[in-house]
């Protein structure tokens, strides 16, 4: 799944789920979801839940953090790279 | 699928069962007012019950999340005293937990060894004023100074807080991070800036003491942070699923004692010429009470064992506490209509159990949120 895919479902899931459908369009990617308490603790194991089931990411405690869910870009970068990481393991393990 | 004990946890569930009869037995018969002494304390150390999970390198019992729940079990059956069993119970689970898990060098094995040999009592502060069920919204803050975290602001229910010598709390770091501003700590209770009030007057519970925690001013060397800072949200979940699971296999012995009670009551007691077990109204009552029990136990167990196998727990262990606290209410409920008018009064310890059993729907997360989480798992 390319980036843009994966940005796309997260912030579609974050509209859809927390801000009633955004119908004005205020979600950007840069858009700060702890600060403006889109994320809260509820809404934070929702969307880690999203992430395993649609996605098939499991997100470990140690990268439950500010700096990963600052905004749509980082929650991003960090669902792309541990994707990467476990497909990496898969290879390496069918070799 | 195996359901029996095995022979080890068969033998630890009739020691501590045995021990806790014998030698704390007759703790809480002395009513409201009245808290654990340092005595039960550390006869519940001597049993092992202060460190059933914390690492056997520092003193504890080393054991699963199943084996700490039997033993939380078998030491509620045998002790009528549900306050201490819960004091002992949040020290382990919602103190112990995280800072087995969390803490790091020397102020892990302090902290760890003492709590398993008895010489401390922990206390956790997370509830405030504003933010009961919504733990995002703390109001208590920690700045990084020198070192240090200074922390400001007051915790309004702390379990344990005015008999303790260490105190796990959390405190915003960052306040544009939401939730995940948020850092934990254990506190020594003897830094200077602490503050803890008078213990409550409350429902149940009685022999544990608990009162408001204030910081002012209170500045706490960095070596004493759980976890990184802004990990205190993730710190405080890992250690409310296991509150959520073991602190609840005290209810579960808590109702199978009733239990026993109540079919003692029904066989001996008798109006109408016959004993109230022969009157169905009564028997079947008692049947609903053993349903509930033993379905409150399946769960309980399978949210342990689940735990135990790093699986994902979350929603099994919601099911437990809500199964285990709604069955408690209930079956408590019933115990009182069962023994009647002596049910009613205090000195037959039947309507303790009642009270004691009400606080289990709020603490460690409300039913309401446990059925949110369940729901949203669905899917929802
Ligand atoms: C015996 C006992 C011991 C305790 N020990 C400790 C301790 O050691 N340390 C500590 O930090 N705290 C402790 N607490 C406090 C406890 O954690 C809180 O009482 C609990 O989290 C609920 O918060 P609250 O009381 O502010 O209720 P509120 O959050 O105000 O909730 C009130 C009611 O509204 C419901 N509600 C709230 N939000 C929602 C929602 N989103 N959806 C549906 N329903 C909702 C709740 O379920 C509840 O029924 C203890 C409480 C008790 C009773």
């Amino acid at each position: 799944m390319s980036d843009d895919v994966t940005s796309e479902r997260i912030s579609g899931y974050i509209r859809e789920r927390f801000l009633n459908g955004d119908k004005k369009g205020e979600l950007e990617e840069t858009t700060p979801l702890l600060e403006w308490g889109v994320l809260n603790s509820m809404n934070t194991a929702l969307l880690l839940m999203f992430i395993r089931d649609e996605l098939g990411v499991v997100i470990p405690p140690t990268k439950i953090n500010a700096g990963n869910f600052q905004d749509v870009k980082s929650i991003t970068a960090m669902v792309t790279d541990l994707a990467r990481q476990d497909q990496a393991t898969i290879a390496a393990g069918t070799e | 699928m195996e359901f029996g004990f095995t022979a080890a946890q068969q033998q630890r569930y009739d020691a501590i069962l045995c021990a806790s009869r014998e030698k704390l037995g007759r703790a809480g018969t002395e009513g409201a007012g009245s808290y654990f002494t340092r005595q039960q304390w550390k006869a519940a150390a001597e049993i092992g019950l202060t460190g059933l999970c914390l690492p056997e390198e520092h003193g504890g019992g080393g054991l699963s999340a199943l084996d700490t729940a039997l033993s939380l079990e078998a030491f509620q059956r045998g002790c009528r005293d549900a306050g201490l069993v819960f004091s002992v119970s949040a020290h382990l689970l919602a103190c112990g937990v995280p800072i087995r898990d969390f803490a790091a060098g020397e102020v892990r094995q302090d902290f760890l060894r003492g709590m398993a040999d008895g010489s401390l009592v922990a206390a956790n502060a997370m509830t405030e004023d504003d933010a009961g069920s919504d733990v995002g919204n703390l109001a208590v803050t920690a700045r990084s100074e020198d070192g240090a975290y200074v922390l400001d602001g007051e915790k309004s229910f702390s379990s344990n807080a005015p008999a303790a010598d260490v105190i796990v709390t959390y405190a915003v770091t960052n306040p544009r991070a939401g939730f995940l501003g948020v850092t934990a700590f254990a506190v020594p209770r003897d830094l200077s800036g602490i503050q803890v009030g008078e213990p409550f007057r409350k429902m149940g519970l009685d022999s544990c003491p608990a009162a408001r925690v204030t910081f002012r001013d209170c500045r706490v060397p960095a070596r004493y942070c759980l976890g990184e800072e802004g990990q205190g949200g993730a710190v405080f979940q890992h250690s409310m699923g296991w509150e959520r699971a073991c602190l609840f296999a005290g209810y579960v012995g808590l109702m199978e004692h009733q239990l026993e009670r109540c079919i003692e009551h029904a066989k001996q007691r008798k109006q109408f010429g016959s004993p109230l077990g022969s009157f169905q109204a009564i028997s079947h009552r008692i049947a609903v009470m053993k349903q509930r029990l033993e379905s409150a136990r399946l769960l309980l167990y399978r949210g342990c064992w689940l735990m135990d196998q790093g699986r994902d727990y979350t929603e099994a262990v919601a099911l437990a506490k809500v199964a285990v606290s709604e069955a408690a209410i209930a079956n408590s409920t019933d115990a009182v209509q069962i023994f009647g008018g002596a049910g009613y009064l205090a000195q037959t310890g039947v309507e303790q159990h009642l009270r004691d059993s009400v606080p289990s729907a709020i603490f460690s997360g409300t039913n309401e949120i446990q059925r949110e989480l369940i729901a949203r798992e669905a899917g929802l």
